[in-house]
């Protein structure tokens, strides 16, 4: 089953579903303190990602705030987060020519968004085609952390990016 | 007396030619309801040769569409027997975005309702999906509204009434993969068989709920002939094990020849006929 749009295209696997949106107006991506003010960088409104091996709920945030309440044994969530231009090739987001592997030594508790019991996460920066993203995966039982690495790679392995 | 006696008779005769009238006139409605509904197997012959109800095929009747009355508001069943195929659901949201609802190999059902957002009726339940949690629906089934896809329906009329906690797809296709006749329409699949279990529509949501608990009770039923179909066979088993064991204890080991007779002249055979008619008596007294 594949889902396309924003310049984003992705194949789910069998028992897999995924939704390709935009963050809502409002979100904000951050501020930065320029002469002892702070000053928002702006609304940002980029495509966000989001696929897994379960039921995914409508009430989630772009880093899976929601779906990672439901995660359990099995469970794997896959996030692509695209940020501004001004992210685009730098020290952070090095440009790549595909979606980054992720390694099950990348995995780990401190590196979830939202620590849940039991569960791993890893994220990877780059820049793609131009465009910035953070991959972001969750393994609902980090003992099968191995496995669910392979897995998110084969998923990973089919999304194609295309320049805005 | 004799005119006493005259008069008995034709007392008689005349009420028995009532009663004769009122047996006639009963077996005439009797008939006539038995024609109404659809006659019995093998049919009845009238004098004018075979009655329209025997003309039927044995077996259960099958309703035509033109038979089926259905209040305004509500779609007509699809003309056709049994259920659709059941399929993942691949379409855009209402917020610009793209989706996928797994249906099939997941482990819980899906409940499809499909949905317009020019359909009068279907207003009824969209306000009731905005709250998921009050519509009593069993822990393992999942509600996904779909609406026909951006070509057909307006996403911005979609937007105003879609609710922020069920999944809305515009999928055309989806329409007519269900066989879909209309909206409001709804389909309950099991996500582990990747069969449909029910459809149907209402004018709304407790009759939808209605046609959903009929199906939990029939698969509830279901399950219940299942488990019992289950204990019959061990039964049967233990049977044949008993059987088994008498037999090799008696020296009749698989393929013995007395296991197979040439047919019903077969001397064996008639052996081992009489022998089971004196086994007989023996069987049914066994506890």
């Amino acid at each position: 089953m594949r889902i396309e749009a924003h310049g984003i295209r992705a194949e789910l696997p069998s028992g897999w579903e995924g939704r390709i949106s935009r963050r809502q107006a409002g979100t904000l991506t951050g501020a930065r303190t320029r002469n002892g003010t702070t000053e928002v960088v702006g609304e940002d409104t980029a495509p966000v990602l989001h696929m897994g091996n379960f039921a995914l709920p409508e009430d989630r945030g772009d880093f899976g705030s929601g779906a990672v309440d439901l995660m359990g044994t099995g469970h794997l969530l896959v996030v692509l987060v695209e940020y501004g231009p001004d992210s685009v090739g730098t020290a952070l987001y090095p440009t790549v020519s595909s979606v980054p592997r992720l390694t099950s030594r990348m995995f780990s508790s401190q590196a979830l968004q939202r620590v849940q019991r039991g569960q791993a996460g890893a994220q990877r920066f780059f820049t793609m085609n131009g465009r910035a993203f953070c991959l972001y995966a969750v393994v609902g039982d980090q003992r099968e952390v191995g496995a669910m690495a392979t897995t998110a790679n084969d998923v990973t392995r089919q999304i194609a990016i295309t320049t805005r | 007396m004799a005119a006493v006696v005259a008069v008995l008779a034709v007392a008689v005769a005349v009420l028995t030619l009532l009663v004769l009238g009122l047996l006639r006139s009963h077996a005439d409605i009797l008939q006539r309801l038995h024609e109404l509904d659809g006659g019995a197997e093998g049919g009845v012959n009238t004098a004018a040769g075979v009655s329209p109800a025997a003309a039927r095929p044995a077996g259960p009747r099958t309703v035509s569409r033109a038979e089926v009355n259905t209040f305004p508001q509500v779609q007509a069943p699809p003309e056709r027997e049994g259920f659709t195929d059941s399929r993942d659901l691949v379409g855009v949201g209402v917020d610009d975005d793209a989706l996928t609802i797994r249906v099939t190999g997941v482990e819980h059902r899906t409940l499809v309702a499909f949905l317009s957002g020019s359909c009068l009726t279907c207003q009824r339940f969209w306000d009731a999906f905005q709250k998921p949690q009050k519509l009593g629906l069993p822990r393992d089934v999942r509600p996904v509204i779909v609406t026909k896809g951006p070509e057909q329906e307006s996403p911005a009329a979609i937007a105003r009434v879609a609710p922020s906690a069920v999944p809305v797809v515009m999928d055309s296709s989806a329409w007519e993969a269900y066989d879909v006749p209309g909206s409001p329409y709804f389909v309950l699949v099991d996500g582990r068989s990747g069969q449909v279990q029910g459809e149907g529509t209402g004018i709304d949501w407790s009759q939808v709920k209605g046609l959903l608990t009929q199906v939990q009770d029939d698969a509830s039923y279901a399950d219940d002939l299942e488990s019992r179909r289950v204990s019959k066979y061990r039964a049967d088993d233990e049977r044949e094990r008993r059987v088994d064991d008498e037999l090799l204890a008696a020296g009749v080991t698989p393929g013995d020849p007395s296991l197979y007779g040439e047919g019903p002249d077969d001397p064996r055979r008639a052996a081992h006929q009489h022998d089971h008619e004196h086994d007989q008596p023996d069987e049914r007294t066994r506890p």
